[in-house]
């Protein structure tokens, strides 16, 4: 294997890597902009540039292969001073929004300045500025913060594969935005503020909500679709405001689709259903868990039941649910649901051609593998129906059958039912789900339960323990 | 499919010129010049149909007709002034054909007369620097120029 | 004056266009044929043994840049001609182009054939309309005749050549943005490694060549690569070369001489008949406004690749552009940069912000705004550009900076300390 020497330590490579994937396996800091391991290489920002022995001009890591032999120094006098000219260079023009700026605390431009810059000015002339136009729901542009990195560019040509973030103008003057304030049209866009390294693309969604030191990060697994993209939760005091991907280039590499990314926002619906709720006529009662496991089981227990399992649930919540039907309502069909149109796993297809799936949910393939069988309609003389959902298994419509709810349901769509038991959502519990490719991700609890909401195995348990007024189970 | 705003001379142009690139983007220049030469600028609306025909998004044409100068994005006065101002064209009084120009028709060097007859742009080296001062006039060069030669150049043009 | 033997500008006039006088008068289609009837390798030896250095400024060898292509492509091959000239100081392809033509297209198709490519484009600078149109009708009546297209002369080599128009880009003379504009997209620096010869125009293997260098092949291949050599006076350069000179001289235009055989005094003075006005002699800026500028004192050099390297500046497109004292040096240098920031593509930082920003101090010492401090932290950015960048554009933004300051600091810091120009 050939060797090259960076900063001293002799560091093997395979050939065809660049000088900045090699550091950057083996945590040697080489700051950048441009570059972006899921994009092109475009050597733009200068940033990058290290001294590479016999060769007379600084070279660029990002777009030099690695040689056998070949010596790199990163720290070198005459590399730190390329770093501090590159930055004040991209300084002479940015705003002093840090106080205002929501990428303040994750910003390549304030982490690179604050290791690699200069702490003063000597720029004293007028600042470029620009016009910004609209780019749609779900980022902001902000073009004065622009870098001009230009990895927004290629991420629009490379990955979502529609040509519309664009530069116009050259020179000094260039802006890079979508045309005539026309609206993003990919459904990756949210990526857009992740790949900047200036707070010129944000989230709208995010805008000016929390301080990102404040957040917590817990990895996940995104439950809108059976692709299982890696994310990552960020929260505070138990709120969710965002979500961003987490790198796994075997499924999602670095990117989420804008539905999966803003999928949390149910969990903090206002109309969810965080109490034990009876439905009188019309109108939900919250009540205690005693009395609302007995209506339940006045719907359930000696009637003709079909059991919806939704495959937005994990493996544990199924296997959960595999122990405890066949004791305690024995005559049951279960059948597993989730997508209307993608009955089983046989029917999930790419839904395009980026990440997408059809499944929309995220453990379809995970319970067929326990064995469950897909909903197709319901039996004659079905009398009621118990529906375990994890919060976005579709729900079918149900005519003529009394409807109990165990789990994440928001009252406004769940009117036919008669009782609700709230359970716990995905980022509220710790668990396992199997992707489209059979690939088994673990998924750890970001946030608690909100109201009385309570994970399936304590409500499954009170259910076995609770015995009716005259004593019977 | 937008309303066609270029004619079908266009289209038999770019036609011709298809089988001598290996791909339709190469034809995105090409196709600029042709569109401007027919009607004088390139709206949103001509560029759109020129993505359309070439089969790329609106932005990428926009992207490269605002790259090049020659591209008018803007309407541009009847007669389209572009006087050299770089090094050798200075030298031999370029600037002073310049001021001359705005003072004789009221306007700043960029803008278009009242009228749309004029449009006065400075302009980099044209490549005629031995026959400096140099500019041109819509698509033809007048070189050797002083204020007498524009002067009656101007005064004869309709 | 001409004690020598020229090869193009004894017919730079407009009855030289029709392919009969090329024909005629200039032994027109003849290389092509007797190329045809050599191997690749032996043309490309041919042009090797010329020392035929690149004539669009970087000065590379042209018969060891052919030797680049692969011989083997699963992509077609392109040969493409420079005609961008963009240079301020350079205006010597226009004529090349618009006077003789053919010359160039016969370059163009031994080029192609010495390379193995049978798809041939001349990128030409947008504003060059007429000239554009005079190389269609030439390439229309090549067509008609047999000598482009199919079986040429009946040699079984096929060539096609289609002229492609620029829109007004100085920075489409660098040949990967060449490349990118040809391709139909913005016209900007491609990342290098992959060079053009192993990926260039539409990913396959691509020579770029200036016009002044193709147009030189015809009379390689008919009278030799070592009689090329000859007529120039320096051992790696040959042949004869069109040298521009504009500005403060008596007789400004083009000049055929001999490659290095001359000073640049000689030119100025000998040829182009001296100072305008008999004015004194200020500055010259020798090879386009990109080469570092000359003080009336340093004249007396062989004006010729080498030797101005050595004296820090360089050749380039041999457009010499010469300043008498009449002109203010301050306000040239402005001039200069403020053309080197319009046509930055913006894409690599030191150019894109560096350029603007030292436009910006020049304007404000230009009107006498300017401060102690602004020489020092203008050479000090133009260092910070020189050599950082993702294409010579940026070097060729600095280059003047740093010797107009460095050679002329009396007039920058008059500007300065006096508030307004002693020249005027």
């Amino acid at each position: 294997m050939p060797k090259c020497i960076i900063d001293g330590r002799e560091i093997e490579f395979t050939p065809g890597e660049t000088i900045i994937q090699v550091a950057e396996r083996s945590g040697i800091k080489i700051p950048y902009f441009c570059w972006h391991p899921g994009l092109s290489v475009v050597a733009q920002c200068r940033m990058c540039a290290v001294e590479v022995e016999k060769m007379p001009k600084l070279q660029t890591a990002c777009s030099t292969a690695a040689t056998d032999g070949m010596v790199v120094n990163t720290k070198s006098a005459r590399t730190q001073q390329n770093q501090k000219s590159v930055m004040e260079f991209l300084l002479i023009n940015h705003p002093l929004d840090c106080p205002i700026c929501d990428k303040s605390g994750e910003c390549d431009l304030q982490d690179n300045s604050f290791g690699y810059g200069d702490a003063y000015s000597r720029y004293t002339e007028e600042r470029r500025t620009y016009v910004d136009l609209d780019m749609g729901p779900v980022i902001k542009k902000n073009m004065n913060r622009c870098i001009h990195c230009t990895r927004c560019i290629r991420f629009g040509e490379e990955v979502a594969g529609i040509h519309e973030m664009v530069a116009l103008k050259r020179g000094n003057n260039t802006e890079i935005s979508t045309i005539d304030g026309r609206p993003l049209e990919t459904d990756y866009a949210g990526n857009y503020a992740d790949i900047c390294p200036t707070g010129s693309l944000t989230v709208k969604d995010f805008r000016f909500k929390k301080r990102v030191w404040y957040l917590k990060k817990t990895p996940t697994v995104c439950e809108g679709c059976s692709k299982g993209c890696n994310m990552e939760i960020h929260q505070d005091n138990n709120e969710i405001y965002r979500c961003v991907p987490r790198e796994n280039v075997k499924i999602n590499k670095y990117w989420l689709c804008d539905e999966g990314r803003f999928n949390f926002q149910y969990i903090h619906d206002t109309s969810r259903s965080v109490d034990p709720s009876i439905n009188k006529n019309g109108v939900w009662e919250s009540t205690d868990w005693g009395s609302s496991i007995d209506a339940a089981k006045n719907a359930l227990v000696g009637k003709k039941v079909t059991v919806l399992v939704g495959s937005d649930l994990t493996q544990e919540e199924a296997q959960l649910l595999q122990e405890f039907l066949p004791k305690h309502l024995p005559a049951a069909e279960v059948y597993h649901f989730g997508t209307p149109g993608v009955l089983s796993a046989q029917d999930d297809a790419p839904a395009d051609r980026i990440l997408k799936r059809k499944s929309k949910t995220a453990n379809l393939h995970g319970l067929e593998k326990l064995g469950f069988k897909p909903f197709e309609k319901l039996s004659a003389g079905t009398q009621s129906v118990l529906v375990v959902r994890g919060g976005k298994a579709h729900l079918p419509e149900l005519k003529n059958v009394e409807m109990v709810g165990i789990g994440v349901f928001l009252k406004d769509h769940a009117q036919h039912f008669s009782v609700i038991l709230p359970g716990a959502a995905f980022a509220e519990k710790s668990g396992t789900v199997v992707n489209f490719e059979g690939q088994e991700q673990k998924f750890k609890r970001a946030i608690l339960p909100p109201g009385q909401c309570k994970p399936l195995s304590e409500i499954l348990m009170m259910w076995m323990n609770r015995k009716t007024a005259s004593g019977a189970a | 499919m937008s309303n066609q705003l270029l004619s079908k001379s266009f289209y038999e142009r770019m036609a011709k010129l298809e089988p001598r690139y290996p791909t339709k983007q190469a034809l995105l220049l090409p196709a600029l010049h042709a569109a401007q030469d027919e009607l004088g600028w390139l709206s949103p609306e001509v560029l759109e149909e020129v993505g359309e025909y070439i089969g790329i998004h609106p932005a990428q044409v926009r992207e490269v007709a605002s790259f090049y100068t020659m591209y008018n994005l803007k309407p541009v006065g009847k007669y389209h002034l572009k006087i050299c101002t770089n090094v050798a064209c200075c030298l031999r009084g370029a600037d002073e054909l310049v001021e001359h120009c705005e003072k004789k028709l009221g306007i700043q060097c960029g803008e278009t007369t009242q009228d749309r007859k004029f449009t006065l742009m400075e302009e980099e080296c044209l490549g005629a620097c031995g026959t400096a001062p140099a500019m041109m006039l819509n698509n033809d060069y007048y070189e050797n120029l002083d204020m007498t030669k524009l002067d009656k150049l101007m005064d004869s043009l309709e | 004056m001409s004690n020598h033997e020229t090869l193009f500008i004894q017919h730079f006039s407009e009855e030289s266009r029709p392919l009969e006088y090329y024909l005629k008068k200039m032994g027109g289609y003849t290389a092509s044929k007797k190329a045809f009837g050599m191997s690749q390798d032996d043309v490309i030896g041919e042009v090797k043994k010329s020392n035929l250095r690149g004539r669009g400024g970087a000065g590379f060898p042209t018969g060891m840049k052919w030797g680049f292509i692969p011989k083997q492509s699963a992509k077609p091959k392109y040969l493409v001609c420079n005609a961008d000239e963009s240079e301020p100081g350079t205006f010597k392809d226009r004529d090349i182009m618009r006077y003789i033509p053919h010359l160039l297209i016969e370059g163009m198709v031994i080029g192609g054939y010495a390379i193995g490519s049978h798809q041939g484009y001349i990128y030409i600078r947008g504003e060059y309309t007429r000239e554009a149109k005079l190389l269609e009708q030439a390439i229309d009546e090549a067509y008609q005749n047999g000598y482009l297209g199919k079986n040429i002369q009946g040699s079984g080599f096929d060539f096609d050549l289609t002229v492609h128009r620029g829109a007004g880009a100085y920075i489409c003379g660098e040949e990967t943005a060449l490349l990118n504009s040809l391709e139909g997209k913005r016209g900007e620096p491609r990342v290098k490694p992959p060079f053009p010869a192993q990926a260039g125009a539409f990913g396959g293997p691509t020579i770029v060549n200036n016009v002044e260098t193709l147009a030189s092949v015809p009379f390689i291949v008919n009278q030799g690569g070592e009689w090329f050599s000859k007529l120039g006076k320096l051992e790696k350069s040959g042949g004869t070369r069109l040298f521009g000179v504009s500005g403060h001289v008596k007789k400004p235009g083009l000049y055929e001489l001999p490659a290095g055989g001359v000073t640049l005094r000689q030119l100025i003075f000998d040829h182009c008949g001296g100072i305008l006005g008999d004015k004194k002699l200020k500055a010259v800026i020798p090879g386009g406004s990109s080469a570092p500028v000359l003080t009336a004192d340093e004249i007396d050099v062989v004006f010729d690749i080498e030797p101005l390297m050595k004296i820090g500046t360089m050749l380039g497109s041999a457009g010499v552009v010469v300043v008498s004292e009449d002109y203010c040096v301050v306000k040239l240098l402005t001039r200069i940069t403020k053309f080197y920031a319009h046509e930055s593509c913006g894409q690599c930082t030191p150019c894109r912000e560096g350029c603007q920003w030292m436009e910006d101090i020049l304007e404000r010492i230009e009107h006498g705004q300017g401060r102690e401090q602004d020489l020092a932290m203008l050479l000090d950015i133009a260092n910070n550009i020189n050599g950082r960048t993702l294409c010579a554009l940026g070097d060729a933004a600095a280059g003047p900076v740093m010797s107009f300051v460095k050679k002329f600091r009396a007039d920058f810091e008059a500007h300065i300390r006096g508030g307004k120009c002693p020249n005027a």
